[in-house]
């Protein structure tokens, strides 16, 4: 009975939005985006869908895509793999739409892949594990270096810029922590160098004690870490110095959120990060920065900054393909080279990835300084 | 059949509430359901919400089963869902099975973990139990994530395939929705049908009187083990469908916040009944969808609700409607005197004066205190037995070491002839020894005729018939006490002396050879007294032999042929009622009540 | 020898926190046998309560403290009858289930009212701590410590030398006999939820300047601390008192010597081979049900 119920229902409601969506003149550009507005993820996706509104205002008022505006639809993702899948498909149950910008955190997008590839249609991604845009999946375009890139980028500049030799890692054992752990040891072999410690930590540690001990034990001179979460940062950064291990440290990039500072204070000063975003790295992102603090009274990050560089370059591909067409927007993603966005200088390889590498940053004494940025045209 | 044994079996196909017609029109809700999956051009978006919802709700009848048939909690479900759907993950993947295959062998997994969970309840139960599963949640979360070699750890398994079979005909979504939508209807059918077989009514026992189950002959730790399996079980085959559906899981999936949320499914709708489940999976899936608006404070409502259901409606909304259903719509009882008597006892009304019972230097110490110390007594075939004593005489510790509830210090408890000193209560209970309780302990969701169907169903009952064969006793053992007519009403409704009565029905209708009445009469007033005594009288005429603890004098004078009389945990008195109940030493333990009741 | 030292240090700091909460546990399950699945929030509301009071609002420290406090007192009462006496008669399922939901609706509401970001407080002393030798001695740690002794000594106080701590100790073993002996039942159990709270309170209070300050920093505490009382020795303060300062122990030197990921399946194996083997843990007392 309940499922006859249902079925019913379910009818009738694919029957209204029929209707509904012939009825309605398609007299906007719709680009569906999936997000996370409940679950862990939700203070992210509040930066991601900010950015994106940003850059689709700017677009707007330049005059919009092929004469019209661009309408952004969001759904709430709720941060967990079904939720993307469902978020997703609802989405593109609509046929109106043209272009998606889907998740940051990987999980989410190799859970959303399967339907991205049925669906042929351009997909924006901001997630950074490397196979994302290796899967035979012409359908992904990333805002964001992989995962390649920041390891290569921490160990060139600990190696090459800041001559240092013996290295720890220290790493989150989630998919993020993992993975950079690994390419960061990859980078290192190719510098010539095995690190002295490789150590791994649950995610909401609460005590980080044996793994301080293991570093100083370690008689390494820098560590590079991959951290997911502030806290641990934080309790780990703290008990360090504690212990009284002055380490150069050259981290990921959630060593450098506001968050990050907050908590661990005078722990975290003089270190290094990579950062896919600064505000100091190139004028668009110097604007982007004062932009956003104008409309959201807050400083924007790296979840805002790749979403807004997404539907820019999106907004321009479009026009440049002037067409819909999902295989010629494809191809004219894929043709824009030298394209300066918040994140940096977009140059889309045959894969779908738009950037090659990172900005390093120093923490100041509490303030973020941006170095240099590393890329790698290979 | 004779005539009377076919309104037996009328009545009974009535009064079970077994209607030919339900089945056929589950079968038509399967096949439209089935054939509306398979071939209604959903958008992708219902595709996936439905096949979530379905291969959850599979999950979540395995709850249905632990839980709420055999009230145990589990908070490991998510591990359960997982094993399944990582050997179809790996399976399909690294190790280029098919797909069946590696469901099998996740099923295999998911069912072998829950055995073990369930082995573990043999000394445990409440909140240790709910701390094993989650103990056992945690570890497998955690080498889920950390096992890299063998799971790939945090990135979790792509490109996971569907079966090959025919062509590759589950390809397309809305074929495997429809084949994990006919799995459901299987297993909901299963579930539904499990309530009324033995194991169900088995479990539902633990779950109301673990104590009461294991005394009238369930083998409680074997349930355990059971319910435990299956639900894994069925969380395992979930899980395999759902890995095959959505083509990608990740070890964040399968934590302990997961088997949450799996527990609320299965309250809201109603973890007694599998429609309930279903209905509350359903539920759980698309309010979140429905209630986006709500966003960030969609889940403290979410919460807030958990508290609202356990406070207002603790049967689920399905419990709710069908509570309410069943007031508008009472069942319709059975006439008193439709069912034929049964012989009630082995063998009738051998009073030969031989020994039934023999018990020799009984004692048991808790500790210092001896309840018990060095008891001996012979109860006679046919004869009414009383043991009395005063308050802390060690009464009622002495019956639970008959019924083998507790273990003896010392001593030895014969029955005709074997050593049962050591047994298991429900093996005590196979050898007919029958048993009621001070204080009622009925099974109380279930009905009264299930209550004494589970008598009727203790280990080693020789009956004609199989369960219409054991049925047709309950209904004789309910008619023998004149509660036929409520045969199909919930036993928690009944009064106090009714319920007094049904217990004991439950203990006859497994053919006791030894009834043991601890204070049959306690909380009756006179006229139930009086009821009880005549009953008592009657079943003696029976042929059953008698063993009962009580203080009222009165009655014990009327129905006992031989008394005990315990005082300080040793036996002062032993023999006929006239010469016990003169002893001075039994009057001094009384201070002189005896002589005083007596004279009423 | 520094580098043991060092690790048994932090793990006596680690399970003094996990013993304060297990403290929590042991009163409500003593007198309503319920295990309740928000006492880690109550932590949780502890260190949001200094947050707000402490930082946004700027108050002095120790009145920040008292002020949290007082509010746990009201809010332990209201946990009672919203959460526990609705279900009071009901079997133990439905109220761990309760209280489950309780936790859901506190973390998230919370995180709906205050937002996602982790805060920080400043610890109790200015100094973050010391060093002997090549040990360092966390302040705030070595104040968690101090406090769980003094808790527990006032608590042994209170129950075996004042008249109310008797009642409501005869109110956790026996509710009938009390209420027969004129003890007022309700009033006592709602007694056991505020200081339940209070305890858990300050709990977060003592525990916000190490771990931060975030909506989930309670439950991950609690369920280590409940498998801490159990291993202890359930229903009994000093099993929680051992337990808690043994799996701090024992996860701490795990991690260092046999798996740092795998810290946290330590703890859950340790209390699955008790449950198998002694269920009463170390100091409890048999389970047994009275026929």
């Amino acid at each position: 009975m309940r499922s006859t119920i249902n079925a019913a229902s379910v009818a009738l409601a694919v029957t209204i939005a029929a209707i509904a969506t012939t009825a309605e003149a398609a007299d906007t550009i719709k680009i569906g985006m999936v997000a996370p507005a409940t679950g862990p993820g939700a203070e992210s996706g509040r930066y991601q869908t900010q950015g994106a509104k940003l850059a689709a205002e700017e677009v707007n008022e330049a005059g919009g895509v092929l004469g019209k505006q661009i309408e952004l639809v969001i759904e709430d993702d709720q941060t967990t793999n079904p939720g993307v899948v469902l978020a997703f498909s609802k989405l593109a149950g609509d046929s109106d739409f043209v272009a998606f910008l889907g998740p940051i955190r990987s999980t989410q997008v190799h859970a959303m892949a399967p339907d991205a590839l049925k669906l042929g249609k351009p997909v924006m991604i901001g997630g950074t594990d490397p196979a994302l845009t290796h899967m035979d999946n012409p359908w992904f375009f990333r805002f964001r270096p992989n995962d390649t890139y920041s390891a290569r980028v921490i160990a060139d500049y600990g190696v090459n810029t800041l001559g240092k030799k013996k290295w720890a890692i220290v790493h989150s054992t989630d998919a993020f922590g993992t993975a950079g752990k690994n390419y960061l040891v990859e980078a290192l072999k190719k510098l010539g160098i095995e690190p002295a410690l490789v150590q791994g930590y649950p995610n909401n540690s609460q005590d980080f004690t044996p793994v301080a001990l293991a570093v100083k034990q370690s008689g390494a001179d820098v560590m590079g870490t991959y951290m997911t979460f502030e806290p641990d940062q934080g309790i780990f950064a703290k008990q360090l110095r504690q212990l009284g291990v002055n380490i150069t440290w050259v981290g990921s990039p959630t060593t450098t959120t506001a968050t990050a500072l907050k908590l661990a204070g005078p722990a975290l000063y003089g270190s290094y990060a990579v950062a896919d975003f600064n505000k100091d790295s190139n004028p668009v992102a110097k604007d982007f920065d004062a932009k956003y603090q104008a409309a959201y009274k807050a400083s924007p990050d790296l979840f805002a900054s790749w979403a807004y560089d997404a539907v820019h370059v999106l907004a321009l591909a479009i026009n440049n393909a002037k067409s819909t067409d999902p295989q010629k927007i494809r191809e004219a993603i894929l043709a824009v080279k030298g394209y300066q966005g918040a994140e940096g200088i977009y140059n889309f390889d045959q894969n779908g990835d738009g950037l090659h590498g990172y900005n390093i940053v120093k923490n100041n004494e509490g303030t973020i300084v941006y170095d240099k940025h590393i890329d790698f045209n290979d | 059949m004779t005539a009377g044994q076919a309104t037996a079996a009328a009545s009974t196909r009535t009064s079970a509430g077994k209607h030919p017609l339900g089945g056929v029109t589950y079968l038509a809700i399967a096949v439209v359901a089935v054939g509306f999956a398979h071939f209604t051009p959903l958008p992708a978006y219902w595709l996936n919400l439905l096949m979530q919802a379905s291969t959850y709700a599979i999950a979540v009848l395995g709850l249905t089963i632990v839980l709420g048939y055999g009230g145990q909690i589990n908070l490991a479900q998510a591990a359960f869902f997982g094993l399944g759907a990582y050997s179809v993950a790996l399976g399909t993947t690294t190790f280029a099975l098919p797909f069946f295959p590696s469901l099998v062998v996740g099923i295999g997994l998911a069912a072998l973990a829950g055995a073990i969970l369930g082995l573990t309840s043999l000394r445990l139960g409440g909140h240790y139990l709910a701390m094993v599963t989650i103990s056992f949640q945690t570890i497998m979360a955690l080498v889920l994530t950390n096992w890299v070699s063998l799971t790939r750890g945090p990135d979790g398994v792509t490109g996971i395939k569907r079966p090959v079979l025919f062509h590759n005909y589950f390809a397309p979504s809305a074929h495997y929705l429809a084949v994990s939508i006919a799995i459901l209807f299987i297993v909901g059918y299963f579930v539904w049908h499990l309530r009324k077989t033995k194991l169900g009514r088995a479990m539902q026992a633990v779950r109301d009187n673990e104590l009461a189950a294991g005394v009238v002959g369930v083998n409680t730790y074997r349930v355990k083990v059971v319910a435990f399996t299956l639900s894994a079980l069925l969380g395992g085959i979930g899980g395999g469908l759902f890995a095959g559906g959505f083509a990608y899981i990740s070890p964040d999936q399968f934590t302990f916040n997961e088997s949450v949320v799996f527990l609320t499914m299965v309250l809201l709708g109603g973890s007694r009944s599998p429609a309930g489940t279903v209905l509350g999976t359903g539920l759980l899936i698309l309010l979140p969808e429905w209630l986006r608006f709500l966003k960030t404070i969609y889940l403290a409502v979410y919460g807030c609700a958990v508290i609202l259901i356990m406070v207002f409606m603790p049967a689920g909304i399905w419990g709710f409607a069908t509570a309410l259903w069943r007031k508008l719509n009472p069942v319709r009882p059975i006439r008193p005197g439709a069912i034929p008597p049964l012989p009630l006892t082995e063998e009738t009304g051998r009073a030969d004066g031989s020994t039934i019972l023999e018990v020799t230097g009984l004692a048991k110490y808790f500790g210092g205190l001896k309840a018990v110390d060095g008891v001996g007594l012979a109860v006679k075939r046919n004869a009414v037995h009383a043991l009395i004593g005063p308050n802390g005489s060690g009464k009622t510790t002495m019956l639970n070491v008959l019924s083998g509830i507790y273990r003896p210090t010392k001593g030895v408890v014969i029955l005709e002839g074997l050593d049962i000193t050591n047994l298991a209560p429900h093996e005590r209970a196979g050898h007919g020894m029958g048993r009621t309780f001070q204080n009622i302990r009925l099974f109380g969701a279930m009905t009264v005729l299930d209550n004494v169907m589970v008598g009727a169903e203790r280990p080693n009952h020789r009956v004609a018939g199989k369960t219409a064969g054991l049925e047709h006793h309950a209904l004789a053992a309910l008619d023998f006490v004149g509660l036929v007519d409520r045969a199909h009403l919930q036993v928690a409704s009944l009064s106090y002396g009714h319920q007094r009565l049904v217990e004991i029905a439950r203990a006859l209708a497994g053919t006791p050879k030894l009834l043991l009445l601890d204070e049959p009469g306690a909380g009756l007033n006179h006229v139930e007294k009086a009821e009880l005594v005549s009953l008592l009288k009657r079943l003696k005429g029976h042929g059953l032999t008698i063993f009962i603890i009580d203080h009222d004098m009165n009655l014990v004078e009327q129905v006992a042929e031989h008394i005990t009389v315990l005082n300080f945990g040793r036996c002062i008195a032993d023999g006929s009622p006239s010469d016990v109940l003169r002893d001075p030493e039994v009057v001094a333990a009384y201070l002189g009540e005896v002589r005083a009741n007596a004279a009423t | 020898m520094g580098f043991a030292l060092q690790l048994l240090f932090t793990g006596i700091g680690v399970g003094s926190i996990y013993a304060l909460v297990a403290l929590g546990f042991v009163l409500i399950y003593r007198t309503t046998n319920v295990v309740n699945f928000a006492q880690g929030d109550f932590a949780m509301l502890g260190a949001f309560g200094m947050v707000v009071l402490a930082i946004d609002l700027g108050l002095p420290y120790w009145l920040s403290i008292v002020i949290t406090l007082a509010a746990l007192v009201l809010f332990g009462a209201l946990f009672n009858f919203c959460v526990y006496y609705p279900l009071r008669n009901r079997s133990f399922l439905p109220v761990i289930i309760s209280t489950i939901g309780a936790s859901i609706f506190l973390e998230n509401g919370v995180l709906a009212a205050y937002g996602p970001h982790p805060q920080s407080l400043p610890g109790m002393f200015a100094s973050q701590g010391f060093n002997i030798g090549e040990v360092f001695f966390d302040s705030q740690y070595l104040l968690i410590l101090a406090v769980t002794i003094a808790m527990v000594a006032l608590q042994y106080l209170f129950f075996e030398r004042t008249l109310l701590g008797k009642k409501m100790q005869a109110t956790s073993q026996d509710k009938e006999m009390a209420s027969l002996l004129g003890i007022p039942v309700a009033s006592m159990i709602v007694l056991t939820f505020v200081y339940s709270a209070v305890l858990g309170g300050l709990a977060g209070v003592l525990v916000a300047p190490i771990l931060f300050v975030s909506v989930g920093m309670g439950s991950s505490i609690a369920l280590k601390a409940f498998a801490a009382s159990i291993i202890g020795g359930f229903g009994n303060v000093t099993g929680a008192i051992v337990g808690g300062l043994s799996l701090g122990v024992v996860e701490t030197f795990g991690a260092a010597y046999l798996s740092v990921p795998y810290k946290d399946a330590f703890a859950f194996l340790v209390l699955f081979v008790f449950l198998l083997f002694r269920p009463q843990g170390i100091f409890g007392e048999k389970i047994a049900e009275k026929a």
